[in-house]
């Protein structure tokens, strides 16, 4: 039986349904058994035109709970991401996601992926979240640069 | 339950009335959860008078359980507490009937038939999860709710009535407090993120499983910065296990000197961080050890011995008082023997282990990690009582408290039974007098909210033969036949099933694949008796849930269709008493809560469109249609049920119904105003 964390989650998947932003993918998880995880949605971002990430489709997993909407979800990128911002372990560190910052039960899944795509050219030199990509954003830029296009390339389209 | 004939005497006069003793005595009521609240309730139930009792709790008793749970003696321990609690109020008062059930109220014997039995359910719950499986089960079934909680001298009551007050889940409820992973893993500025720390990521990263901890790095340093060669070692995903040939003390120190000296140093490094606040310190094992040394002396602090301690770090290094807050060096000495008691004496945990607040040796561990880390950032630390107490969130209960909640919840019952549920209230017990001048505030049980996710929907009985009928005879006949939806989607737990626009190809694919099963073999677990859909419709603007029975054997001339729809709505008024009309064969209409103000719905809309359907409306508040052409009970039933959602036309007579039902609402205004006035 549905309590507000499912509730509000049916009502994103059908706002998602009715308009989605181009090249954007989010879905609830579904597993071989053919049952459906409304709790754990599986996304893809694609990398904004006209930046050094663009052509990339980086894979996201939300990750909700009960106390949802009140808390925000939990935003995994792959493990290792290449990003000043995005922990070793793949846990994006943005402020909108933040329950004690910017996060707002208000704030839909769109939003939060728009956000995360922001996020990706636009990075917070004063929240380092791992030291390899943050040492040479800060200091290498060009070489930082390089290496994201490489990272791009890495993510194809999904099929 | 809206159907309770008020008493001759109007309350608070009848309260005292012969009238109302043989109602109670008649009354059959729930209590969830025989703890700290459910023993004085059940105590205070049975000598109130109630005699037809049944409690429900999954616990068995606890040593810790005797100091508040006074149902309970020592001999008891590892009994269940509901069975001893149903045997003790049993003894009180001779004549009673107590049934107790040792289960968990989420299992599904407990569905919603099993609630409906009640004429009212008294909650004493710890958890927020039981409690909101049981505010949905009393709002599916219609029966009242009065819940309660109690954290130290704190404590409330509150009454749920469906479509009069407001569910226990209309207002959001602060959810328990998690720290971002920025503050926790950077930047801690209190004792809080220290434990936290502590508990959920260094403790799974050296004995629990480390890639659940966000303070594994991965392997970060796998990319060839040149500069992080330092940092480069510790990074590496290898770092947190045992190394061959490595003894439990030198890995603890090991990780000793990464957490609290290198990763330290990184940090400091990030300069942008410390702008506005101090950069922290990091800690020299050496010294600290040698310090260490120098403090414990005479007692056996040289860490080592493992044995003979009793699972306690503690105990071997000489630190008796639990309430006193440690040295650095004493800290550093218990970080170093627990860890080391903990891989030397519970090795088969190791890789699994998850803390427990009533495991000794971890809280050790937690309360000395959390203490070095507090020391590096210039927080204050903690004692060890102080650091259980919040590693476990532990509030210590009062048992007054608990007293005075179970007193009020029983006269919340009693007014209830009395007919006047105009006459509940929300108590509140604070632990300074408040503003009223007073220890227990109580306010008139506020209205439902008409957005609310939980109430706020639309709930329908529908009964069929799980086995036979198919997903799509499901869509087809009900969904869209009979609730007229247009693209419906439907969850229930972990099935789901979706059509309209804005699906991928695939998934369109993969629920056409589902439509030819039959519900009962549907993924997760199948749809069976018992189950609750959510229903909703992609295109308009519609949401219930369908409660499904199985039922097997079907009249054909009674039910063609082999199915049956019936049920009750829930922003539907408290009727004036009427001749109950049979269930059977009847088709429930009304509004949902959204859309309508609640409590004013006026579900009695007894203008019949064109066609042989007849409205009746029974004390229950339902409307029920009765028809012998299908079309026509849809569509006096459907556009009631979109609650006059632009694409459904709503029947004119609910218009009209809605003078009536203002001035019903003015009058329950009316009534609060006397409550307050009442109350002071």
């Amino acid at each position: 039986m549905a309590g507000v964390a499912r509730s509000r989650l049916a009502e994103e998947r059908k706002a998602w349904r009715k308009d989605k932003p181009f090249g954007f993918h989010a879905r609830p998880e579904t597993l071989e058994n053919g049952e459906t995880n409304l709790m754990r949605w599986k996304c893809f971002i694609p990398g904004k035109e006209g930046t050094i990430w663009e052509g990339g489709f980086y894979p996201l997993t939300m990750e909700f709970t009960e106390d949802y909407p009140a808390k925000p979800p939990k935003c995994k990128l792959p493990e290792k991401f290449f990003h000043p911002n995005i922990y070793p372990s793949g846990t994006v560190c943005l402020s909108i996601l933040n329950e004690d910052e910017g996060w707002r039960p208000s704030i839909t899944v769109k939003q939060i992926l728009l956000g995360i795509q922001e996020l990706l050219d636009t990075p917070n030199p004063l929240s380092p979240a791992q030291s390899d990509a943050f040492v040479m954003f800060q200091q290498r830029r060009e070489e930082y640069k390089k290496w994201v296009r490489q990272e791009a390339a890495k993510y194809p389209p999904p099929v | 339950m809206g159907g309770v004939e008020p008493l001759a005497t109007a309350w608070p006069y009848g309260a005292t009335s012969s009238e109302l003793k043989k109602r109670v005595e008649e009354a059959r009521v729930l209590a969830v959860g025989a703890g700290g609240i459910g023993c004085e309730l059940l105590k205070t139930l049975a000598l109130s008078g109630f005699k037809h009792i049944e409690v429900i709790d999954m616990d068995t008793i606890e040593t810790s359980n005797l100091n508040r749970q006074f149902l309970f003696r020592k001999r008891h321990v590892g009994h269940s507490k509901a069975l001893v609690a149903a045997e003790a109020v049993r003894a009180m008062r001779p004549g009673i009937e107590v049934k107790a059930y040792q289960g968990n109220v989420k299992e599904r014997q407990y569905d919603v038939d099993f609630f409906r039995r009640f004429d009212c359910v008294l909650n004493g719950l710890d958890n927020l999860e039981a409690r909101r499986h049981v505010n949905r089960l009393c709002l599916a079934a219609g029966v009242p709710l009065v819940e309660s909680g109690t954290a130290g001298y704190l404590g409330q009551v509150s009454v749920h009535i469906k479509g009069r007050t407001e569910c226990f889940e209309c207002q959001p409820k602060p959810a328990p407090k998690t720290f971002p992973v920025c503050t926790l893993r950077n930047t801690p500025d209190k004792p809080i993120h220290c434990v936290v720390w502590a508990k959920e990521m260094l403790f799974p990263l050296l004995f629990g499983a480390p890639e659940a901890s966000d303070l594994n790095d991965g392997a970060a340093a796998e990319k060839e910065g040149e500069d992080s060669s330092a940092a480069g070692t510790a990074d590496d995903p290898s770092f947190y296990k045992r190394q061959d040939g490595e003894s439990s003390r030198q890995y603890a120190e090991r990780v000793f000197r990464q957490q609290y000296g290198a990763k330290i140093e990184e940090l400091r490094g990030m300069e942008d961080l410390w702008r506005n606040r101090p950069a922290p310190q990091p800690l020299d094992l050496d010294s600290l050890l040698q310090q260490a040394q120098g403090q414990a002396n005479g007692s056996s602090a040289s860490g080592g011995s493992s044995t003979a301690s009793g699972g306690s770090a503690c105990k071997a290094l000489g630190l008796a008082d639990a309430h006193a807050v440690w040295t650095v060096p004493q800290n550093a000495a218990l970080f170093l023997q627990a860890a080391q008691q903990f891989l030397d004496d519970r090795p088969d945990e190791i890789g699994a282990a998850q803390f427990d607040k009533d495991d000794t040796l971890a809280v050790e561990f937690v309360t000395a990690a959390a203490n070095l880390r507090a020391a590096c950032y210039g927080i204050p630390m903690q004692s060890l009582f102080d650091t259980k107490g919040m590693a476990g969130n532990i509030i210590h209960a009062i048992a007054t408290t608990n007293a005075i909640v179970s007193g009020l919840i029983v006269l919340e019952a009693l007014k209830l039974l009395a007919g006047a549920p105009e006459a509940c209230q929300t108590s509140f017990l604070h632990q300074q007098v408040s503003g009223s001048k007073r220890l227990v505030s109580r306010m008139a049980a506020p209205e439902p909210s008409p957005a609310c996710m939980v109430c706020g929907t639309a709930s329908v009985q529908l009964a069929l033969n799980t086995n036979t009928w198919t997903l799509q005879q499901l869509v087809d006949k009900v969904l869209k036949g009979r609730l007229a939806l247009i693209a419906p989607s439907i969850t229930c737990g972990n099935f789901t099933y979706e059509e309209g626009e804005g699906l991928e190809e695939d998934e369109v694919e993969f629920y056409r694949g589902l439509l030819s099963r039959p519900l009962s073999q549907l993924p997760g677990g199948g749809l069976a008796h018992g189950s609750m859909l959510e229903v909703g419709d992609q295109e308009q603007h519609f949401k219930a849930q369908l409660i499904i029975s199985h039922r097997e054997d079907w009249d054909e001339e009674q039910h063609p269709e082999g199915f049956e729809l019936s049920g009750s709505l829930p922003a539907a008024q408290a009727a004036p008493p009427a001749a109950a009309a049979p269930a059977a064969e009847a088709v429930a209409a009304g509004e949902p809560a959204a859309g309508v103000r609640g409590g004013s719905s006026a579900a009695a809309a007894p203008a019949a469109p064109a066609g042989k359907v007849a409205l009746q409306e029974t004390d229950d508040g339902i409307v029920l249609l009765s028809s012998d052409e299908e079309g026509d009970a849809t569509e006096a039933a459907v556009p009631a049920a979109a609650a006059g959602k632009g694409k459904r036309k709503a029947p004119e007579a609910t218009e009209a119904e809605d003078g009536e039902a203002k001035k019903a609402r003015v009058e329950a205004a009316a009534d609060d105003v006397v409550d307050l006035l009442d109350d002071d």
